[in-house]
């Protein structure tokens, strides 16, 4: 009787314990899930702020005087020339948002690539946002409607950059704790705004 | 048997707690170094854009510095730049300044490279006065000038002479604003010990114009302007020679350039109606008034009259009752003034539309208090069309600008090594 008992307590204790153990699993799944992919999600915003900042910055660099420095200006893609490598050659820089279909592979539906062109090679993806919105100023502050008339673009002086970046993969939520038009899915984001980026190039 | 398997079952969820906890540790360990690689970054960043400034604001106090200088600092913004500024083959400088950040797994460096646009070349027409020597001649209560005066060397003052533009001398004002008298009125402000802006060394640009698609003449010539008819740039030059006519010019005429010039003393008066420059390598001498047929604001009339030693107003009769001149007027290494000015009996006014450029300042007349005892009154307007840069008489003097304008300012992109 008194091993009985035993056998008993000790399946008990153990299923207790099992059951402590596989909750404590969870919890640390999913908090090691939030904390990797909120890095995943920093790391790829300041990758894409860097680049996108340090060319706009450079904007017009070995650009002659008189010459027009940004080609194209509109809500979610810009086209400008600098020279890129300081060897004497003016290169042109294309930044455009791609579409959400062109990133099938991730869970979030609401990415899309962020490509990066330079004169006519290939474009390259240079990240994923879910946004890229631009906004162009005049000397005086006078916002731009877009996309930018062409015989206006000279009078860009500074650009306003908006970008959010998604974890592309989702923390999924019991169906309960999905709310009418809500996602059914977490996903850590970053906001990045510049909002008075002005290249050097463009004070002159 | 039974507290054997509790001691492993123990051990092995304590190993794997202890992994997971490592892991979440980890990756707040590595957040914390992103942000700090990023901050690093930013520093990085930032030095070498302070480094830049401070390059630029060594290179625009002594524009002959050329060499390379490191800093460090410490605080904030821990880390050291380098700039230096050195010459393109060109001759033009180009600044350079590198940083350098010790972050948590890596040393960082950005560059930023300034380039400079092309020194600029302007016209002396955008003064209405400039001198180089102004001699012991004062600016005083009643003088008015409409238009840029520049000076390099020591202007001087008394009473309240006004300056409806910007003053810009070299070597100062005598006495300084404010004291011993000088109460001048600066409508636009004065700037002292700016650079000086240096004469060409001899004429040759204007020579070489007059003898490549304009008209050169060696010796005395007298040139008479006349306006010809009401229409526009219809007018012409005559050209005498020992009281013989010895050419016609049109002013209208495609294959002439708007340079008249000669080795001997050149005789102007007239009226022009067309643009045109006359220069002599002895000087001018204006026995009449010169005037533009045009005389408005919307004229495109103009007139350079450019000596290498002297512009004079001839001591004659037509001369004796006002003088009239519409023109830029440039002494190289003389100065304009009127002929035996401290003589005689008084002539009336100078009217004088266009702008003086001068090497030494000359005298028109003597006076006594604010009366003209011989020779001239002074009655200068710039002519405002002048200043627009574009706008000039042909092939006028002019003077190189070394301002350095930054025409490129690069900056090195970095990307971050993230853990």
């Amino acid at each position: 009787m008194q091993y009985v008992i035993d056998y008993l307590g000790a399946a008990i204790l153990g299923a207790a314990l099992l059951l402590i153990i596989n909750a404590a699993n969870d919890a640390a799944s999913e908090n090691n899930s939030l904390y990797n992919g909120d890095m995943l999600v920093q790391e790829m915003l300041v990758n894409s702020a860097y680049l996108l900042e340090g060319e706009l910055r450079n904007m017009g660099a070995g650009v002659g005087e008189n010459k027009p420095t940004i080609l194209l200006a509109d809500t979610s893609e810009i086209r400008f020339v600098y020279d890129i490598g300081l060897d004497g050659i003016v290169d042109t820089v294309y930044y455009a948002m791609g579409l959400t279909s062109e990133l099938p592979g991730t869970q979030n539906e609401l990415d899309r690539p962020l490509y990066r062109r330079v004169n006519l090679e290939q474009p390259l993806s240079v990240g994923a946002v879910t946004v890229f919105n631009l906004k162009y100023l005049t000397k005086l502050g006078e916002v731009l409607a877009t996309p930018v008339d062409a015989a206006r673009l000279t009078e860009i002086h500074t650009v306003e950059i908006t970008m959010e970046v998604q974890n592309p993969y989702a923390i999924l939520r019991s169906p309960g704790m999905v709310r009418a038009g809500e996602r059914n899915a977490l996903y850590s984001s970053s906001l990045w705004q510049q909002t008075r980026l002005a290249s050097q190039n463009m004070k002159r | 048997m039974g507290g054997k398997a509790a001691l492993i079952v123990v051990v092995g969820f304590s190993v794997l707690l202890g992994f997971v906890s490592r892991n979440l540790s980890l990756v707040a360990t590595r957040a914390q170094g992103n942000m700090s690689t990023y901050t690093a970054s930013t520093i990085s960043h930032n030095l070498a854009v302070m480094g830049a400034n401070v390059a630029l604001s060594r290179l625009y106090q002594d524009t002959t510095w050329r060499g390379t200088q490191t800093q460090s600092l410490g605080g904030t913004l821990s880390g050291e730049f380098t700039y230096s500024v050195t010459n393109m083959p060109s001759g033009s400088p180009v600044v350079r300044s590198v940083s350098l950040v010790q972050a948590p797994d890596e040393v960082m460096q950005d560059t930023v490279v300034v380039l400079f646009g092309s020194t600029s070349y302007q016209s002396f027409t955008l003064f209405a006065w400039m001198t180089n020597i102004e001699g012991n001649i004062w600016w005083i209560t009643g003088d008015t000038v409409w238009g840029r005066v520049h000076s390099n060397s020591t202007l001087n003052m008394t009473g309240s002479p006004t300056f409806m533009e910007k003053v810009t001398t070299t070597k100062g004002l005598n006495p300084t604003w404010g004291t011993g008298g000088n109460t001048a009125v600066f409508k636009e402000g004065y700037e002292t010990g700016v650079a000086t802006i240096n004469f060409p060394t001899d004429l040759s640009q204007i020579a070489s114009a007059a003898t490549a698609g304009g008209r050169a003449y060696t010796g005395d010539v007298t040139v008479t302007l006349n306006g010809g008819t009401a229409t526009d740039n219809d007018g012409y030059a005559l050209v005498y020679s020992g009281g013989v006519l010895v050419d016609s010019i049109m002013m209208n005429d495609a294959t002439f350039n708007g340079v008249i010039g000669s080795t001997g003393k050149v005789s102007i008066s007239g009226t022009l109606d067309g643009r045109l420059s006359i220069f002599s390598t002895t000087s001018l001498y204006l026995t009449d008034d010169i005037l533009y047929e045009n005389r408005t604001s919307g004229s495109n009339d103009v007139l350079g009259l450019v000596a290498e030693n002297s512009i004079l107003i001839a001591d004659n009769v037509p001369n004796h009752t006002d003088m009239y001149i519409d023109a830029s007027i440039f002494v190289r290494s003389g100065s304009y003034g009127a002929e035996n000015y401290s003589s005689g009996t008084p002539r009336g006014n100078v009217y004088l539309n266009g702008s003086i450029v001068q090497n030494k300042r000359g005298a028109v007349g003597t006076f006594s208090g604010s009366t003209v005892s011989t020779g001239y009154l002074k009655r200068y307007h710039y002519d405002l069309r002048l200043s627009d840069p574009l706008f000039r008489p042909p092939s006028y003097p002019g003077f190189y600008v070394t301002s350095y304008p930054v025409a490129t300012w690069w900056e090195s992109l970095h990307f971050p090594k993230f853990n």
